[in-house]
Parts: C-alpha cells; structure tokens; sequence
C-alpha cells in the first residue's frame, strides 16, 4: 500500500473545472451548464407542481369542498399540476440529462448546435412564467387535455389563453432540443463508434427525439386552431357552429401518446446504465433494449385512440386495443432485459440502484395496469375514473420521476465532482417508496368501486381510501424535501468523486469530474463494449483510465486531507 | 476545408433535412382537419369557376418553377459561376414573390369565404403557408444582399444551399395543400 501526499489529480482538476453559481444564471453554449439548467430549472417546477397537488389532495381528504371555494378552483389545481409536471418538470429535466451526457457519452466536444441548444433551454422559463401568471387572468381549467369544448365556451379565462401559447413555445424549445440531439448522435461520436457502442441512455434519447420531432408539430397545428378559436373567433372545436370536439382529441393524443413515451424513454435509458453499472453485470440484450426504443417509438404512433374509446366510433376499437396490447411487447423486451441484466450480478445496493430497482419494480405495475387499460370492455369500466389516475402514476412517477432520482445519484458525482451523500439517499428512496405506493395504489381500488376522476366532491364510502391516499401523498411531497437537501448538503460536504466513482466503461466518465470545458483532455478513447464489465480488457482499460486521471472515491477522501491508500481495486471487475 | 468546417456544413445539413421532416407535421395535422371538416360540413361548397381555379393553378406553376431555378442557382455557385447564380437566384426571388403576392390575394378574395368552417380551415392553411413563404422567402433576398456583396462561392455557399433547401419545403408544403385544396 502505498500513501499519497501530494494532492489527487482527480481533486486539482476539479478545483481547476469548478464553476461559480453565477455561471450557472446567465446565457451559456456550454452544453453541461445548460443541461445544468434545465435540471435545476425543471426541480423548481417540480416544488411548484407537487405544492399544487398537495393542495389538490387536502381538498380530497374528506368529500365535502373543504380547501377551495369551488370545482374551478379545483379544476385550476389539478390542470396546472398536470401541466407542470409534464411539460416544465419531467420532459426538460430529461432534456438536461441528455443535454449534459450525450456529447460526454459520444467523445464529442459539445453539442452540433450550442448557440440553438441554448436558445431552447432558454425558452422554458419564460413559457412557465407566462403559464403561472395565468393565475392573475383566469387560469386554465380544462385539464392537461384542454379539451374543447370545456377549454374553450367554458373557460372565459385568459390563462387558457396562455396556457396554450406556453404549451406552443414549450412544444417549439422541445423540437430544437431534439432536433439537436438527432444531428449530435448522428454525426459527432467519436471516430470508430457505431450506433450499437453508443450507451443505452444514448438510445433513449435519440428515439425521445425521433418521436418529439414527428409529434410535437402535429400538437403545433391543433394548438394554433385551439387558440384561434379562443382569440379569432374562429370555431374549429366548437359544436354549435358545426365544429367537431373530437378532432381536438384525436390531434390532441396523435401527439401526447406519444409524448408518455417522450416522458420515460429517457428513463429507460437511465435505467440500462444504472442497473449494469451497479451491478457489474454486462447488459443482457443490448440490441434488443436499442432496437425496442424505436419500435417503441414507431409504435407509439398507432395507439393514440385508446384514449377514446368510449367516444370513439365502435369498428375502430379492436384495432386501437390491438395496437396498444402490442406496444407492450418491446416494452416487455426491455423489463426482462433488465432483469437479466441484474440477474447473477455483483449488486451494489447504492441510492442510485435503489432508485433503479424501484422503477423497475413499480413501473411493471404501472405496465400491466397499462395492459388493462387497453382492453376496451375494461377500460369502458373505468374511464376517466381513478384506476387511470394510478396507471399513469405508476408510469410517470414510478418510472420517470425514479428514474431520475436514479439518474441524478448516479450521475451527481459527474455534475459537480463531489459524492452525494448515500446515506440521505437511502432514507430518500425507503420513504419515497413507500409513500408513493401507498399514494396511487389505493387509487385502484377507487376507479374499480368508481370515483370519477377530477372531482373535488366525492361519496363518503371513499374517503378511508382518499385519506390514505391524502397522507401518503404528504409524506412523499416531504420525502422530496430529504432529495433537494442532500443535493445541497452533499454539495457542502465535499466528498471528492473523482473521474470514475462507479467504475463505469462509458465515455463520460473517462474524464475528469467536473468536465473540462472541452470535456476531454486531447481524444478521449472509447471502450468497445460500454457494457463489458467483468473482463480482462475492462480491468485494464479502467487501471489505465485511473493511472492518466487519478484515482475515484471510495480510493479519494475529504479535501483537507488529500492523503489516500491507493490500493488495487476490488471491485469484482 | 477543414475537418471541423466539414463537420459543422454535414450537421447542418442533417439539421434542416430533420427540420424539414418534422416541420411537415404541423402541414399535415392542418391537412387532417381539413378533410375532416370538408368531410362532415353539412352545406355543399361552392364550385370554382376559371378564375378562382386558374390563379392558384399560376401560383402553383410559378412556385414549382421557382424551385427549379434555385436548384439551377446552387449549382451555378457550385462552379463558382457568380454571374448565372445572381441571374437565377433573382428569378427565383421574383417567382417566389409572384407566387406570394397572388397567395395573399386569395387569402383575402377566395370562393369560401361565406362556407362557415371550411372557410376558416382554407384562410388558416393559406395563410399558415403564407407566413412560411414569407420568413423563407426573406431568407432568399437576405442571400440575394449578401451575394450583391460577394459573399458566396463555390468554398463557401452555405447560406444559398440553406435557402434552396428550405425553400424546396415551402414548395413541398404547398403542393400537398394545392392537392388537397383544390385537386381532391
């Protein structure tokens, strides 16, 4: 064993790469700041979209109207809830991920358009803003869907108004995202690296962006007649002066089926690095995950009328159940993948593979429910009831949100250069877990005995389920509270990550943490199996990345004492 | 030209075919309606007469041919041939404008404008395509100063073939109109 004195490369050049906060507050072409900003940007919106449920479940605590003064205050709750989640929490903090890791995971320097790449992060905070301030000129009521005629003779509202110019610039920043990351995958990896040596979170993000692209401009066009009808008085949407309230929906769910997959194949792809990495197991599968994102994504265009089958003329039903019951299938690929992938591995039970076992295990819920769903005499039972509710919860709470939190332990030692704490993590996942299945599971029980969804006024037989629901709903609110204070804490704490704390193959972390602002120091190399964990060539290209960046945690300690055992890894590699 | 300058004109170029792709979509979802609203509106809609045929029918030729010449015009700054490039790339821009002025004119004066939804969905689709035809068809005069000033050649053309590109999807996007607004 030998001790090292003299201070660590890996704790120099972070000092060397650190960034001031201020840095961080003003317009930038570096794609690790702006991926930095619309993480931290889409975490504020989460705080004010979850607030707002939060409200959303007090009034539900008992059946009577208790909170809000009537149903469009509540209507207002739970649209804006929606829509925050959604369109400024969910879909831009992948968008940050992405925007941070896939020049990093492709060897390139920055992304092929940083100048766009920043102009699209920088259209979302005004498109909230503007969304938000709807609360001073009516605010929008008409749900998420916004459907017609409830979002238009039934919203006098300017807030609707707005809400559709926010969802319009939120659409257009999401399509130069994603038109970025095609032109950056297809033509900026490093020389030698075919499309199956991309990562699998590279995958996830390239069929995201194949999808944002084909979907968001048709929801562009309904837009545009939606808020021609409020403001042009033209009546597209409007039944009485011939319109069709149907067609909104279908070039409504033309895009936002979609858009569900938009919100967790990024997660998917999270996932696939989390679960290999952490448990030293090469992936199980890893054409079959890639090549299922984009069946996902082709898929994912014929299945928009499950949403409507109890308005939707009866011959087109079994095709759209059909449809929608085969999209489970590359989606069943991958959860077996996964489960291969873990299968027989060294698991490591870290925060981030705790995040990552939850998703699998809630998402599958969140699947199957799925499954059910797409039956029509089933979902002619539950309709707009609160087995929905909970069917989309599983998906987008139990999929992406955990996939995030499993993304953001994984990949914080990368962002900042410093370890997050794990042990804050593990209370983090134990209370969000089980809040969180306690939040929407009971909502199954409730669509089956027949609560209606948005409804503020209830039947007193449901309240014992609503209480449960209401007080777990709390306590996951709370348990984000640990989340954003580990961020902070671990910030403070400064537990030295250096390059490679999880000994992981992929090129982001073949250099320093933080990043230099070319990212890498001359031609980064890339190991030719991302996955290749528990081989000779890994163990030697992981010495050879140690001896040229310095040693990782657990092997660096606190900054004051910048003295370490360098001792061989035993990490099972 | 460098490998970096390569780099940069390949992603490019990969950038507004993609654009192009999804950019489409909006068309198409304005296409949709269309046929929904022409398939469920309960009144018959006029007949067009020679005229109200006859003028898109001259707008469509004239933007059809405008693509022709700004093909023409990129290949002639290919060969560094200045001269045929400002020829052409003027006739593109004056077709172009003809093709616009006429477009406006029947925005404003068309056979539906008293068809109640179907007069609606035709004013949005014409004047939708109209406000593309305009911003690209800036892009094109903006080409035309900055070549006034020498500021294209056969090594650096990037602005011209950008024009053409993104002009060639105005012209896409108005022929799937023309089809379904007056051939179908």
């Amino acid at each position: 064993m030998a001790t090292v004195t003299a201070p660590l490369p890996g704790v120099q050049s972070h000092e060397e790469n650190k960034l001031r906060i201020s840095d961080y507050l003003k317009w930038s072409v570096d794609h690790k700041i702006i991926g930095v900003q619309y993480m931290v940007t889409s975490l504020i919106f989460f705080v004010i979209g979850g607030a707002l449920v939060m409200l959303v479940r007090w009034e539900l605590l008992t059946p009577a109207l208790d909170l809000v003064q009537d149903g469009t205050q509540f209507n207002q709750l739970f649209t804006m809830h929606a829509t925050v989640m959604i369109f400024l929490w969910i879909i831009p903090m992948f968008a940050g991920f992405g925007n941070y890791l896939i020049p990093l995971m492709l060897g390139a320097k920055d992304m092929a358009f940083p100048w766009l790449n920043a102009l699209a992060f920088w259209m979302i905070p005004p498109a909230g803003i503007l969304m938000l301030l709807g609360y001073f000129a009516g605010q929008a009521e008409a749900g998420w869907t916004s459907y017609p005629p409830l979002s238009t003779l039934f919203s006098p509202g300017d807030g609707q108004t707005m809400w559709a110019i926010a969802i319009h610039v939120l659409g257009l920043s999401s399509i130069l995202g994603a038109l970025n990351f095609i032109v950056t995958i297809r033509n900026m990896r490093a020389e030698g690296m075919g499309y199956f040596q991309m990562p699998l979170f590279v995958w996830g993000i390239l069929a995201t962006s194949l999808i944002i692209v084909m979907a968001t401009p048709f929801l562009a066009g309904g837009l545009t007649l939606l808020i021609l009808d409020r403001v042009a008085g033209t009546a597209f949407f409007n039944p009485a002066q011939g319109g069709d309230v149907l067609l909104w929906q279908n070039v409504f769910w033309f895009y936002s089926h979609p858009a569900v997959y938009i919100m967790v194949m990024p997660g998917f792809g999270i996932l696939s690095e989390v679960l290999s990495a952490h448990s030293r197991k090469s992936i199980f599968g890893y054409r079959a995950i890639a090549l299922s994102s984009l069946a996902i994504a082709l898929l994912g265009f014929t299945v928009w009328a499950h949403h409507m089958f109890t308005s939707l003329m009866p011959s087109l039903r079994i095709p759209f159940m059909l449809t929608s019951m085969i999209i489970a299938v590359p989606t069943g690929i991958k959860i077996f993948s996964w489960i291969g992938t873990i299968w027989g591995g060294k698991i490591r039970l870290t925060s981030a593979m705790l995040f990552g076992l939850g998703f699998l295990s809630m998402f599958v819920i969140g699947g199957i429910s799925g499954v059910m769903v797409a039956a029509v005499p089933f979902d002619l039972h539950v309709h707009d009831t609160y087995f929905v509710v909970s069917h989309f919860h599983f998906v987008l709470y139990g999929g992406s949100v955990l996939a995030i939190y499993a993304g953001v332990y994984h990949w914080y030692p990368k962002i900042t250069g410093y370890m997050m704490d794990e042990r804050l993590g593990k209370i983090h996942f134990w209370i969000t877990y089980i809040a969180f299945f306690f939040t929407f599971f009971p909502m199954h029980m409730l669509g089956m005995l027949g609560m209606p969804r948005r409804v503020a006024v209830y039947a007193p037989e449901f309240q014992s389920l609503n209480a449960i629901v209401s007080i777990s709903a709390f306590v996951l609110g709370l348990s984000t509270f640990i989340f954003l204070y580990n961020l902070v804490y671990s910030l403070y704490k400064k537990r030295i990550a250096g390059p490679n704390p999880w000994r992981v193959l992929t090129l982001e972390w073949a250099t320093d943490s933080p990043p230099p602002a070319h990212n890498f120091h001359g031609d980064p190399v890339f190991f030719k199996n991302p996955y290749g964990f528990g081989t000779e060539a890994a163990y030697r290209y992981l010495e050879e990345q140690e001896k040229e960046l310095g040693p990782s945690y657990p092997y660096t300690m606190e900054p004051e004492k910048r003295s370490v055992v360098t001792a061989p890894a035993s990490t099972g590699d | 030209m460098t490998r970096e300058e390569l780099l940069a004109l390949k992603n490019k170029r990969t950038l507004v075919t993609a654009f192009q792709i999804s950019w489409i979509m909006v068309f198409v979802c304005l296409i949709v309606v269309c046929l929904q609203i022409r398939g469920t509106v309960s009144t018959a809609l006029p007949a067009l007469n020679a005229v109200d045929f006859g003028v898109p029918l001259l707008a469509t030729l004239a933007i059809i041919a405008s693509g022709v010449t700004a093909w023409k015009a990129e290949a002639a700054i290919r060969r560094d041939d200045r001269a045929g490039f400002m020829n052409l790339w003027r006739l593109t821009i004056a077709l172009s404008g003809s093709f616009l002025a006429i477009m406006i004119g029947v925005f404003f004066f068309n056979p539906y404008l008293e068809s109640g939804l179907y007069g609606q969905i035709f004013r949005v689709m014409i004047g939708y395509h109209a406000i593309h035809a305009m911003a690209i068809g800036w892009w094109l005069v903006q080409v035309y100063l900055n070549a006034r000033s020498g500021m294209y050649s056969a090594r650096a053309y990037w602005g011209v073939e950008a024009g053409a590109r993104l002009w060639y999807f105005v012209i896409v996007a108005w022929l799937m109109f023309y089809v379904v607004l007056y051939l179908m």
